[in-house]
């Protein structure tokens, strides 16, 4: 049995004896067909982490750039990647996505324009999953280089960003580790350029796992690069760079979530051999080591302060 | 009709993963996987029986398939396609669009849109007076079955059904539907929209067939927890068996052997179903399983509508 089919039979039975108990006894039967997809979401968002946490942990111990006294600060950022992966944030993402999507098709129907997907605007794609896959990647990727960089690139965003860059103990576990309303962003960023070429297919969850699992890889505490693969997927040497010190704010590299190409193409690559220690020398310490709350407080506030600096400089300021 | 020396085959629309399974029913074997935009749903036969469309509400197009082999026959964009059907006298399409709350009624010819009501939230099954001049589409969201008059293009009435109404079947001078959220179907009179009787079938009754001879109905229950097949009494609606399926039931089809393939939604396979003896056999396809069509239906008498003969 192929693992694809075992998460879906796994998520039928959560469907059946779990999700769908609930929904007929609040009368919430019409969300039946969807609460399957939701259940997929939680059964690949739980494999997902623990092939993290099995193929990223022995490797941190076996070859960590740094060691820690205690890892105090690694605990929040394991709420983070429960919270994004497997709890409620990606159902509630889900459910607004579909509503927003659904009154924005809406919208554009009653106009007399039906949104495309991308095999509707390349029609030799449709009998060609694997590589419609390939470019929804490529396109979505290069979409979120481009998110990552302006976040650096604007104060009031990088002040919601800096909580992602004061983690001085990065690890796998650090990958969703993210302001909401940065969150929020992403997400709006994501739902535009979902409308202009589709939602991606999901013949092939395993592979988005797999780029999934790329991010994380690429915050572990490993001493390891790809070699002559470097420029093909983003490696732990290769955004730890991102991470560094010296890159948090305006002065960064190596924006690339997944694939290296698109720093490649815009000229903010650095191939350099080195391993860098990371945080932000300027956040304060609540983002760095604060709790949960914390740390989206003062994100918050930094956020409402960067917002009224840029506002006084008519609108534009650059990250500190 | 085309060649028919190709094998018959099932054809099973997986709203999971934008796909459709062809199965051969003699080796109950997938022989092909064809690829749709993202979510076939339901399917609606074309009224010289050559062609099948099949729904793709968030891919918005009409997948078109060779009904007697699964051979694909391109595909025309329309919005957010859910169940869809021929009237009896083919002269209208009618589409339920669940997501952005539509029934659109295009012309049977050209597809070119003659009216759209938008008349609850999430319309999703329907079918027809076997005169054409009446739709009946059930509002999975508001609780309510509306019905249309397919001669003015007006709504005639909006009703409160229940909880979740889902199949809709006309069924000699009634109006059948599924009540997802309470367990049963209810009988509607199609003139005024009242409730005349509700008959206990299975905790979410989701859909709704008449068998070929018109002797038995049969409501699939997808739970919570046990699902089912019940057959019930077309005429006096009394549940006559229940037989245990797994995996969250949802459309089917019978084959002229009497079996009845059954998509399993949340199980990613298909049962096809012994009614004598209750036994029943599965054969994996895709993701979340939907609507079957079978092509032995092309040999049946009678007009296929909204997934059913008239």
């Amino acid at each position: 049995m192929s693992l694809d089919r075992l998460f879906s039979i796994i998520a039928g039975y959560m469907e059946q004896w779990v999700v769908v108990p609930v929904l007929f006894r609040f009368h919430w039967m019409a969300w039946d067909d969807l609460a399957f997809d939701w259940c997929l979401i939680c059964v690949y968002g739980l494999f997902a982490v623990f092939v993290t946490y099995a193929v990223c942990l022995p490797l941190e111990y076996w070859r960590p750039v740094e060691r820690w006294p205690n890892k105090k600060a690694v605990a929040v950022d394991v709420f983070y990647t429960l919270l994004n992966r497997v709890g409620v944030v990606p159902i509630v993402t889900f459910v607004l996505f579909y509503q927003a999507q659904t009154w924005t098709t809406g919208f554009l129907v009653e106009r007399g324009y039906i949104p495309p997907t991308l095999e509707s605007l390349v029609p030799f794609l449709l009998d060609r999953p694997l590589l419609t896959f390939l470019i929804y990647a490529l396109i979505l990727d290069c979409a979120d280089y481009w998110r990552h960089r302006l976040s650096h690139s604007f104060r009031w965003w990088y002040a919601l960003h800096a909580l992602h860059h004061a983690q001085r103990q990065m690890s796998f576990w650090s990958d969703d580790r993210n302001h909401l309303l940065d969150d929020t962003i992403s997400f709006l960023w994501f739902f535009v350029i979902g409308l202009i070429i589709g939602i991606p297919p999901l013949q092939f969850p395993l592979l988005v796992l797999g780029l999934k699992f790329v991010e994380s890889l690429s915050h572990a505490n490993i001493r390891l690069s790809f070699g002559p693969l470097e420029w093909l997927f983003v490696s732990p040497r290769f955004h730890r760079f991102h991470h560094g010190l010296r890159a948090a704010g305006r002065h960064s590299c190596n924006y690339a979530s997944v694939f290296p190409v698109w720093d490649i193409l815009f000229r903010t690559a650095d191939f350099r051999d080195e391993y860098l220690p990371t945080g932000d020398a300027k956040a304060p310490e609540a983002l760095a080591t604060g709790g949960y709350m914390a740390q989206q407080a003062t994100g918050l506030k930094l956020f409402w302060q960067a917002l009224g600096k840029s506002w006084a400089s008519l609108g534009i300021g650059r990250a500190a | 009709m085309a060649d028919s020396g190709a094998p018959p085959v099932a054809i099973v629309l997986n709203s999971g993963e934008g796909t459709v399974s062809v199965i051969d029913t003699v080796t109950r074997q997938v022989i092909r996987t064809e690829p749709a935009y993202r979510e076939p749903s339901h399917w609606a036969l074309t009224p010289d029986r050559q062609r099948l469309l099949v729904a793709d509400a968030s891919g918005n197009a009409l997948f078109i398939y060779d009904p007697s082999t699964g051979a694909p026959m391109g595909h025309k964009r329309i919005a957010d396609p859910y169940q869809i059907g021929y009237t009896p006298n083919n002269r209208y399409f009618v589409v339920n669009a669940l997501r952005l709350d539509f029934v659109d009624v295009y012309d049977g010819a050209d597809f070119s849109l003659v009216k759209r009501f938008k008349p609850g939230r999430w319309p999703s099954h329907l079918d027809f007076s076997p005169d054409s001049r009446w739709s009946f589409n059930s509002m999975q969201n508001s609780d309510t079955l509306c019905s249309f008059d397919l001669v003015n293009m007006t709504q005639r009435w909006s009703v409160k059904v229940g909880t979740t109404p889902a199949g809709v079947l006309w069924l000699n001078g009634r109006v059948i539907v599924c009540l997802m959220g309470e367990g049963g179907i209810v009988e509607v009179d199609p003139i005024r929209g009242g409730i005349t009787h509700f008959q206990k079938t299975g905790d979410g009754a989701h859909n709704i067939f008449l068998d070929e001879r018109r002797h038995i109905l049969y409501v699939s229950n997808r739970g919570p927890g046990q699902t089912s097949l019940t057959a019930l009494d077309p005429v006096t609606l009394q549940p006559v068996r229940t037989y245990p399926i797994p995996g969250g039931p949802d459309d089917i089809a019978i084959d002229p052997e009497g079996n009845i393939w059954i998509a399993q939604r949340f199980a990613e396979s298909v049962a096809v179903l012994d009614p004598q003896t209750g036994e029943y056999s599965t054969i994996p396809v895709g993701r979340s399983p939907h609507g079957i069509f079978l092509s032995s239906m092309l040999r049946q008498q009678g007009q296929v509508t909204a997934e059913r003969l008239l």
